[in-house]
């Protein structure tokens, strides 16, 4: 009866400790490489004059770093080169899952800013319209699913219809878009649509996915000062991405959701966003373009927001503001 | 014997379960949060609230939750509540909850989400070494520099019968 009585408690308090206490397979690596790891040397004055490394020597390093555990298996004989290849790999894989931090998130994102106002047209200069943007983008940044962070909204000088979204908070949406748009429930479908690859964190989980990543355990703004290759490599990574093969279809599809949510939440029509990519796909300025080649097919996107859509069930009820949005834009 | 084990395990397992649900501490998404004195946006405000302000969700009308917050009892904006404490992670945990999913980010990024202002140094040093124009990099800090002021977003927002004023 006893022995029955300590094994209840010691279930009854196993159930209730459970829930409570949360595992980070990361941290549990790092201190498995801790205790593995063979003590390092403090050479101060050699590691000031040591050269940058490569990133690829860096990485070839870390790896090295990265099988401790397994490296011990190997040495006493516990896997064989196949296992402890595939089990070095894994480890470099569960690292680069590591989650990028604001800081340097910003960092890549800023960097990227400027890249997009370098290769489209600029800044387009309409103090009123941007204003304009700035309210209908925030209003939309605000009901979003990460509203704790600053969001910033530029206007591209080209007539283009182009919108990107670059990580830590940045969203530009070109004028030749804003002309092809015909309310203001169509703009924050765009606009939302760009604030969930940020919510998302769309292009970091393509970044820390990325093979040429692998075996890099942190991304930090001084390891990035540190290493101007790795930053480099990163930038360039994001750059190819965001602008020449874009993202996977199915993280558009899933900007394309949450961005008609966000819209919704804030209170408009959540129908435009639809019915704005329909009518960039039957558009002949479209053609061609960037956005084109970087996004799915309009059909598929409109497809797949014909098929949710009965989440929203009134909203015919909810405005589409078109005599502001025209207003604003003097049309 | 049984009888006081049995008690035992159900007052242990009743307690664990009702101390999780019970717990409907929310915290404040943005400050100058408007904490009202009815579940209507053009209600009498009874004050505002800072960013990460615990408040305890007694109920929910329309887009409104009813709380408790620094001894007053009000309805705030249900977009304007996060589940997840500002120390945590990022996200408001969809309110909605029909999205799903919670994003785990860095504990960092709810300290730094909105004091980290300008183009980092070691953006804009890489830029610069990269040949891009100063009007790219100018355009940027411009970007960041320009912010959309409380008042003439909340009159937007009311003009247009969005957010809170939503119909």
């Amino acid at each position: 009866m006893k022995t029955k009585f300590i094994i209840l408690c010691f279930l009854s308090v196993l159930f209730w400790a459970i829930p409570s206490h949360s595992f980070n397979f990361g941290n549990i690596l790092k201190e498995v490489e801790k205790s593995t790891r063979p003590p390092e040397k403090t050479q101060p004055s050699k590691e000031k004059t040591k050269p940058t490394q490569s990133p690829a020597q860096s990485s070839e390093q870390n790896s090295g770093q990265d099988g401790g555990l397994i490296s011990l298996g190997d040495s006493l004989g516990l896997f064989d080169k196949k296992t402890s290849k595939f089990l070095k790999q894994s480890v470099n894989t569960l690292k680069s899952l590591q989650p990028i931090a604001y800081e340097e998130e910003k960092a890549i994102g800023g960097r990227l800013a400027v890249e997009v106002f370098n290769r489209y047209g600029g800044a387009y200069n309409d103090p009123e319209l941007l204003n304009y943007i700035n309210l209908v983008g925030q209003s939309v940044a605000d009901v979003s699913s990460r509203s704790d962070i600053n969001y910033h909204f530029a206007i591209l000088n080209t007539e283009f219809p182009n919108a990107f979204a670059t990580p830590g908070g940045y969203v530009f949406v070109s004028i030749g878009l804003i002309r092809m748009i015909e309310n203001e429930a169509e703009l924050a479908g765009v606009l939302a649509h760009e604030v969930a690859h940020i919510a998302r964190k769309h292009a970091l989980q393509t970044l820390q996915r990325s093979r040429s990543l692998q075996g890099v355990s942190s991304l930090t703004l001084t390891v990035m000062d540190k290493d101007p290759g790795l930053f480099d490599k990163l930038i360039d990574e994001v750059s190819n991405v965001l602008f020449t093969k874009g993202l996977d279809k199915n993280l558009e599809f899933e900007a394309d959701k949450y961005g008609r949510e966000f819209a919704y939440r804030t209170g408009y029509y959540p129908g435009a966003l639809k019915r704005f990519i329909q009518k960039l796909g039957a558009s002949k300025k479209n053609q061609g373009s960037i956005f084109s080649s970087t996004h799915p097919t309009s059909r598929e996107r409109y497809n797949l927001l014909q098929k949710s859509s009965s989440r929203y069930k009134k909203a015919s009820l909810y405005p589409t503001l078109g005599k502001r949005f025209k207003v604003a834009i003097k049309r | 014997m049984r009888l006081l084990i049995y008690s035992f395990i159900f007052l242990f397992f009743g307690f664990s379960f009702t101390s999780q649900v019970t717990a409907e501490t929310w915290y404040v998404k943005k400050s100058a949060t408007k904490l009202q004195a009815e579940a209507k946006a053009r209600s009498k405000v009874l004050g505002k609230l800072n960013k990460g302000t615990p408040v305890d969700v007694l109920g929910k009308s329309g887009k409104f939750y009813k709380v408790s917050a620094a001894g007053e009892t009000g309805w705030i904006f249900r977009f304007r509540l996060t589940k997840v404490a500002p120390s945590g992670s990022g996200g408001d945990g969809d309110v909605l909850g029909a999205l799903g999913g919670q994003q785990q980010i860095a504990a960092r990024e709810s300290a730094y989400g909105s004091s980290i202002r300008g183009l980092s140094p070691v953006s804009e040093e890489h830029a610069i070494k990269k040949g891009a124009s100063p009007a790219s990099i100018e355009s940027v800090k411009e970007m960041e520099r320009y912010k959309v002021d409380d008042e003439a977003l909340d009159k937007f927002l009311e003009e247009g019968r969005l957010g809170a004023y939503a119909d």
